[in-house]
């Protein structure tokens, strides 16, 4: 595998998506190509930094509410 | 499964939902609506979901087949632009590349540098054409069940995250630049 090709699985590879022989051939050119290495080692901490800022966020309490009194309008308790 | 199961199963997703309506909406009343429809909608067709598959790849369909259908004609914010070549050179590269002489390692250092509410902002502006696929990657989801909420291919759902990064990355990198992050401004020039 090339830098090319193991570039063009940069996501697959970090997104856990790729099939067991490609995961394989990245991981041991990774361990020889130090430039690869570094691109996927700052690409991974990117997606790493998106992931933990985006789902930060909670949703308002008012929301909540109004969403629980809206699912008990639809669909009365019935005992 | 009885209405109060479903009810307090489906509720412990909501700021999950409610995080990525409101970045599809780009308007926080739209979300709240929109949030609320699709529970409403997972209420009604509860019957339809299978227990002990995944609530939330469920609820987050209903979510996203909501949106496409009744909301995204009526979106208030302009488009954002799709950047050229944003597929070219991965933004690391591009770093690299034009690093100067006595920056050590911009790469980190943009990296130490992202502020939260700027990764908020540039997940919203986001390009319309990749950005539900980008935010249900951020929520956690597989290729394959991103695939299926939006009735489209893997190898597409593939592009359009590899553009949606770049995209992301790009605005935060010019964001990094106006805040004058020393290591990414241009070398000076030798005359």
């Amino acid at each position: 595998m090339d830098c090319r090709d193991c570039l063009e699985r940069l996501y697959a590879f970090l997104d856990q998506e790729l099939g067991p022989v490609d995961f394989e051939d990245v991981k041991a050119h990774l361990k020889d190509c130090g430039d690869c290495g570094e691109s996927f080692r700052f690409e991974a901490r990117f997606l790493r930094i998106v992931r933990d800022c985006g789902t930060s966020d909670v949703a308002p309490a008012e929301l909540r509410e109004r969403i629980i009194r809206r699912l008990r309008e639809e669909s009365p308790r019935t005992l | 499964m009885g209405r109060d199961a479903f009810e307090v199963d489906a509720l412990s997703h909501i700021d999950a939902l409610y995080r990525t309506a409101l970045r599809m909406t780009r308007s926080e009343a739209d979300a709240h609506d929109l949030v609320q429809e699709t529970y409403v909608r997972a209420l009604r067709f509860r019957d339809q979901f299978t227990p002990g598959t995944n609530l939330k790849a469920w609820l987050f369909r209903i979510l996203t087949n909501t949106f496409i259908n009744e909301y995204r004609k009526r979106s208030r914010a302009p488009e954002t632009t799709e950047l050229d070549d944003v597929d070219e050179f991965s933004l690391y590269r591009r770093m690299s590349r034009d690093r100067p002489a006595s920056s050590t390692d911009p790469e980190q250092e943009f990296l130490d540098g992202i502020v939260s509410t700027e990764v908020k902002d540039a997940l919203a502006a986001l390009p319309e054409k990749f950005r539900a696929t980008v935010l249900l990657d951020v929520e956690g989801f597989s290729y394959k069940e991103i695939a299926e909420m939006l009735e489209i291919p893997i190898g597409t759902v593939m592009s359009r995250l590899h553009r949606g990064r770049k995209f992301l990355q790009q605005r935060l990198i010019e964001l990094a630049r106006e805040r004058g992050i020393a290591a990414l401004r241009a070398a000076p020039r030798a005359d």
